[in-house]
């Protein structure tokens, strides 16, 4: 993972979608996903896909991420293509996504996450469901940093852990970033 | 050199680098690097504490963690701290420190009394003495016995913010405890394999047994350099590791160094929770005490100590020490003491011949072989030591300032037998090793037995190899093997365990327990080690017996007459050392006790006067106003009566059931049919937990066929969730169904009141809200101020309302969309506290009623019960005892005298029978449509009492209130208002 020096984060406004194969359409899915440019990682993965990501920390769900549209759009592309093969459902207002970059990002969440997040145990394109500071996390680590998506109604909670537990390593907040720019270094 | 007593450099001090500190008033200089303990012996001090029973003069006996004796309170920015270790304190500039459990001095202490009575005090003797009369046991003997004994004060300070506290999560391959000789090879071999390692060391430096040999500072000093520059090997000095917790996790406390503490804002322990594939145990072996009596004056030590204090603080703890020893190891201090320039007074030593002892004679020491020292003489000091032959009277004494007593070393076993370790005796060690089975744990070095620096470097490498192969790692070749010094041959040691005589001999210096303690627990009939333990309190507290608990054993197995193998020793359990509360309680304290969930529009709830109030994790808007009283309350719910309101319930829970088998698995959870709802349409449902009693309601919406949206009461939210996770994937397991938690996607308002038709249809201008294309119940997609959302035809309040949802992140969009339409209605926002108003009034049910004591007959809802297709408590429902006459049942309440107030909780009785509760009040509140006040009740056969007259009890508030039984619904019974 590379990313600044300076331990950062930022907002990053997306629109999310969960997609959770039926029985037996796991396959199906698979492929209305590659069609759209997606391809559904592993569980405990994230892909690259066109326009946002795809990660998966529970077998059989895929979380889509892109650039925010109109409220239900997103969702509502991929429910006529899925009828039968998966349930469709926009989380889009339900996870807060947060981007934490720099050198000291994986000691600073050692504070509040159980999980090992040490590169060799959590390289790049790996994604897990957690707990921090008593609410649910889902981690992802990226080029840029490590992807965080928090529930909304206690977002505020968990910046507030955040700022509080990052202060020592000097955690600064900076403007929000792009789904798009989360693929790359964000140097 | 700062103090009379630093002869030397010492490996840890820093001479150019003064501390000055205070102990009991006194202002002394010691130096950095220095304990609180060695820089105490350096300025002469002996005396640093009263004992916790007899009030007996105690000094510093070692010079670790194992310490039983030097314990003191701390006086600083926290407040005063009982408790702290003087030999594990490090000294910092302007440290002040008080010595514990005496009034009015040290020196003084008007409670040493209890020493000339101790025959009237032996163990247990409160159990036996203050029994009666039983009443003086809390007021009298309680209060007197707990001023008498306990250590410390607790002082603490109370501030604003809480003190900064942390608890990081670490993970390796291999976790290694302890960084002596075996710890730090095995570390560097480990780490030179690739492995991840972390290194935990309860010192503050690097290096255990060899910072006592100067010919080991060449490979310490190169070997922890190497081990620095190792990218998979964090070294965690100052890390005590606290208890092992099963599946490779354990718990630490590291104690920061000053930079680390000033980084993290005067952070000063952090907790660690270390998760590991494997653990190496290198604690290495403690040295034990000698019971004779007089063994705990003043100036009584464990030689080890001494060559510690000598080595590491260059301070020398006597100038005329006397030893008593039965091991070889034990004459490193000797020769280390002489080689200093002390004169040694003598060494007693209980066997006949060793090596070591001719070494010694060769020296010129004066060596007794063959002798004990039968009793430490002296005040508040040692003065002389009474020595003698194995058997009979004594012969001799020696003027003394110091007596170095070894017993031989204890192989650390502690966490090991958390592991699971048997514990097996080695006579040739006169001590137990821990038997680790399984792969994830190895011990090394003294730890596991093997002594001198040498054989444990080696054997802390023959460890590593196997952990490593064990892990599947690879490792280079060792290139060091011939760098370590020799180790000196030794002869074994006599086992010694006490010394009878006249006076107390102390197994337990903390506790003051005696030999002749353990033998009255053993004649009580306390002959289990453990049993003996409780009786006596040997081997509790902070050092847990370390120095002494084998030497109880011992006299338990001599009382029993059976081997010490037989009696074995008690288990230490977590913690290894005393752990503050605020390292475990980490940030999550005050304001950070527990995450706050605010609802979207929180900070337009804030802005526009809300008074929050928090209900589970959520703050929801209570009433917007800040005026106390009713009177805002009732202004906010009359608008709903006669306008429109409008409430934020985002706070519901929100599931979505999506799949093929969605309504046959809704059929399963609830105890209503949902297979019949039609598509567009909302129902409401009662689920049951599996001993049939009432669970949670909600409403459910079927969006097509396969689609659902289920609502959740606040309060159950969660429960229900997991509740349908659980079935999916256990009972339900062959249905097709998918459920998503999507409580925080939707924003969900409550449009309510007869205009609220008006207002929704502004918000939703291309919709047909006509009863005949929307009627009650009716629920689908539908654009709201151009937000693709949802409405439901649905009502809590008795009113014609709406529930409209939008995605959360437009909810402002559509609040303030909603308020706007409403305005020319005179629309007003209601809180938690009007909607309570609301439903009250109507009969509605909440968790109030929905206690998870009530039943669904005991509500009413038993009509809802499906009569075909299992579901969920459908069996349990229908006992005889949810059915039987009797059971709490819902009803109304209205006082006669309709000013009179009422409040929950009031208990129901007759008249006749004051003393017998018939129910009580479980919601209440003043009305707007009715006269006064409302409430709701749970009533013994209530269906059966409607129209009775009952008394409302408050003892609490010394009120009794005339009500009148009536219907729950005592709002529009026939449901006109919300078919308008």
């Amino acid at each position: 993972m590379c990313g600044p020096e300076r331990l950062e984060w930022a907002g990053c406004p997306a629109d999310v979608l969960q997609l959770a194969a039926l029985r037996e359409g796991e396959e199906a899915l698979a492929e209305i996903a590659a069609r759209r440019g997606c391809s559904l990682p592993a569980p405990g993965r994230l892909n690259v896909a066109a326009g946002g990501m795809a990660l998966c920390v529970r077998p059989g769900r895929w979380l889509l991420l892109c650039a925010p549209a109109a409220a239900g759009e997103l969702a509502a592309g991929w429910s006529g293509e899925c009828d039968g093969c998966a349930a469709v459902v926009d989380l889009s207002s339900s996870l807060s996504v947060l981007q934490l970059a720099g050198a000291a990002t994986r000691e600073m969440l050692a504070r509040g996450c159980r999980l090992d997040l040490a590169r060799q145990a959590f390289p790049e394109g790996s994604a897990a469901a957690t707990v921090m500071a008593q609410v649910s996390v889902i981690l992802a680590a990226l080029p840029s940093g490590m992807l965080l998506l928090t529930p909304a109604t206690t977002a505020r909670h968990f910046r507030e852990w955040l700022a509080h537990t990052g202060k020592p390593f000097g955690l600064t907040a900076r403007s929000d970033v792009t789904v798009a720019s989360l693929h790359g270094d964000s140097r | 050199m700062r103090g009379p007593a630093r002869i030397s450099a010492g490996v840890l001090t820093s001479a150019s680098r003064p501390v000055r500190f205070s102990f009991d008033g006194r202002q002394m200089q010691g130096l950095t690097g220095d304990t609180l303990a060695s820089a105490l012996l350096a300025n002469g001090v002996q005396l640093t504490g009263r004992s916790f029973k007899y009030h007996r003069a105690r000094g510093i006996v070692t010079a670790g963690p194992e310490e039983p004796c030097a314990l003191v309170d701390l006086i600083g920015e926290c407040g005063r701290e009982p408790n702290q270790l003087a030999t594990t304190v490090a000294l910092h500039e302007g440290l002040t420190a008080e010595s514990q459990n005496r009034w009015p001095s040290l020196k003084f202490d008007a409670l040493s009394i209890n020493d000339l009575f101790s025959r009237f005090l032996p163990a247990g003797f409160y159990y036996k003495t203050f029994m009666a009369p039983g009443w003086a046991w809390e007021r009298v003997y309680e209060p007197l016995i707990r001023r008498a004994a306990g250590l410390g004060r607790l002082e603490p300070r109370v501030g604003d913010e809480a003190d900064p506290a942390e608890t990081v999560h670490d993970h390796a391959d291999v976790l290694v405890i302890g960084a002596g000789a075996a710890g730090l090879a095995a570390a560097h071999r480990l780490g030179a394999g690739g492995l991840r390692v972390i290194l935990a060391e309860s010192e503050a430096v690097l290096g255990g047994g060899t910072l006592n040999d100067a010919r080991w500072d060449l490979w310490r000093t190169t070997l922890t350099a190497r081990l620095a520059a190792m990218e998979c090997v964090t070294c965690l000095p100052g890390t005590t590791v606290l208890g092992a917790y099963g599946h490779g996790v354990f718990g630490a406390l590291e104690t920061l160094a000053p930079p680390e503490a000033a980084k993290f804002g005067g952070l000063r322990e952090r907790l660690r929770v270390i998760r590991v594939r494997s653990v190496l145990l290198a604690q290495g072996a403690l040295e034990r005490l000698i019971a004779f009596p007089g063994n705990d004056l003043p100036g009584v030590m464990l030689a080890g100590a001494a060559l510690s204090y000598l080595r590491r603080f260059g301070v020398i703890v006597g100038r005329q020490p006397v030893f008593f020893v039965n091991n070889d190891e034990a004459y490193e201090a000797v020769f280390a003491l002489a080689v200093a320039g002390i004169r040694v007074a003598g060494v007693i030593d209980v066997r006949a011949h060793s090596r070591a002892a001719e070494r010694a004679r060769a020296m010129g020491l004066p060596v007794h072989s063959g002798a004990l020292v039968h009793s430490a003489r002296g005040g508040r000091g040692l003065r002389r030591v009474r020595i003698g032959g194995l058997e009979g009277r004594p012969r001799a004494d020696i003027e003394a300032d110091c007596l170095l007593v070894s017993g031989g070393y204890s192989p650390v076993t502690a966490v090991a037998s958390q592991l699971g370790a048997q514990l097996l005796w080695q006579e040739v060690l006169a001590a137990f090793t821990a038997q680790l089975s399984g792969a994830s744990a190895r011990a090394a070095g003294a730890a596991h037995g093997v002594f001198g620096l040498a054989a444990a470097a080696r054997d802390g490498r023959a460890a590593a190899a196997e952990i490593a192969s064990a892990l599947g790692a690879t490792m280079p070749a060792a290139d060091e093997e011939r760098d370590l010094p020799a180790d000196t041959p030794a002869t074994p040691i006599t086992a010694l365990w006490e010394v009878r005589g006249r006076g107390k001999a102390f197994v337990d210096l903390q506790n003051d327990v005696t030999s002749e303690d353990v033998r009255l627990a053993h004649r009580e009939g306390y002959e289990h080690v453990e049993h003996m333990k409780r009786f006596t309190t040997h081997a509790m507290a902070t050092d847990q017996g370390r120095i002494g608990g084998l030497l109880g054993s011992a006299v338990l197995a001599q009382a029993r007459g059976v081997p010490i193998a037989t009696v074995g020793q008690s288990r230490p359990r977590p913690f290894a050392q005393p752990v503050p509360f605020a390292a475990l309680a980490g940030g999550e304290v005050r304001g950070h006790y527990k995450p706050k969930r605010r609802l979207p529009l929180h900070e337009w709830h804030e802005s526009n006067g809300a008074r929050f109030v928090p209900t589970g994790l959520w703050l929801r808007p209570l009433v917007y106003s800040l005026k106390a009283g009713w009177e805002p309350v009732l202004e906010e719910a009359r608008a709903v009566r006669r306008t429109v309101g409008i409430s934020d319930v985002s706070t519901l829970g929100k599931i979505d059931v999506q799949g093929g088998d969605a309504a046959q698995f809704l059929d399963f959870l609830y105890a209503n049919t949902f297979s019949t709802l039609a598509i567009g349409r909302a129902r409401y449902g009662i689920m049951l937990r599996e001993d049939g009693l009432l669970f949670d309601d909600g409403t459910t919406t079927r969006l097509s066929a396969g689609h659902f949206v289920v609502t959740t009461t606040t309060a159950n939210a969660t429960a229900v969730l997991e509740h349908m996770e659980f079935h999916r994937h256990t009972s339900c397991a062959h249905l097709d169904v998918i459920v998503t938690d999507v409580a925080d996607q939707w924003a969900q308002f409550a449009l309510a009141g007869p205009r609220a038709r008006e207002v929704v249809a502004q918000l939703a201008p291309d919709l047909d809200l006509s009863n005949e294309a929307f009627p009650f119940m009716a629920a689908g997609r539908a654009t709201l101020a151009g937000i693709a959302g949802r409405l439901f035809r649905i009502s809590f309040s008795g009113e014609l309302a709406y529930e409209l949802a939008v995605p959360a992140a437009h909810a402002l969009t559509l609040w303030t969309a909603a308020l706007t339409a409403g305005a020319p209605f005179g629309i007003r926002p209601y809180g938690l506290d009007a909607l309570n108003t609301l439903r009250i009034e109507k009969g509605h049910v909440t968790s109030a009623e929905l206690n998870g004591n009530t039943s669904a007959q005991d509500l009413g809802f038993e009509r809802m019960l499906k009569k075909h297709g299992d579901f969920i408590g459908r069996t349990l429902s229908r006992r005889a005892a949810l059915g039987a006459r009797g059971r709490l049942q819902l009803v109304g309440v209205r006082p006669i005298e309709r000013t009179q107030r009422l409040r929950n909780g009031l208990q129901l009785v007759t008249p006749k029978a004051r003393q017998l509760s018939l129910g009580y009040v479980t919601s209440s509140t003043p009305s707007v449509e009715l006269e006064g006040w409302v409430g709701l009740a749970l009533l013994a056969g209530g269906r059966q009492r409607i129209g009775e007259r009952l008394t409302a009890l408050s003892p609490v508030h010394d009120e009794a209130t005339e009500v009148q039984i009536v219907s729950p619904h005592m709002l529009d019974a026939e449901n006109q208002r919300v078919r308008a």
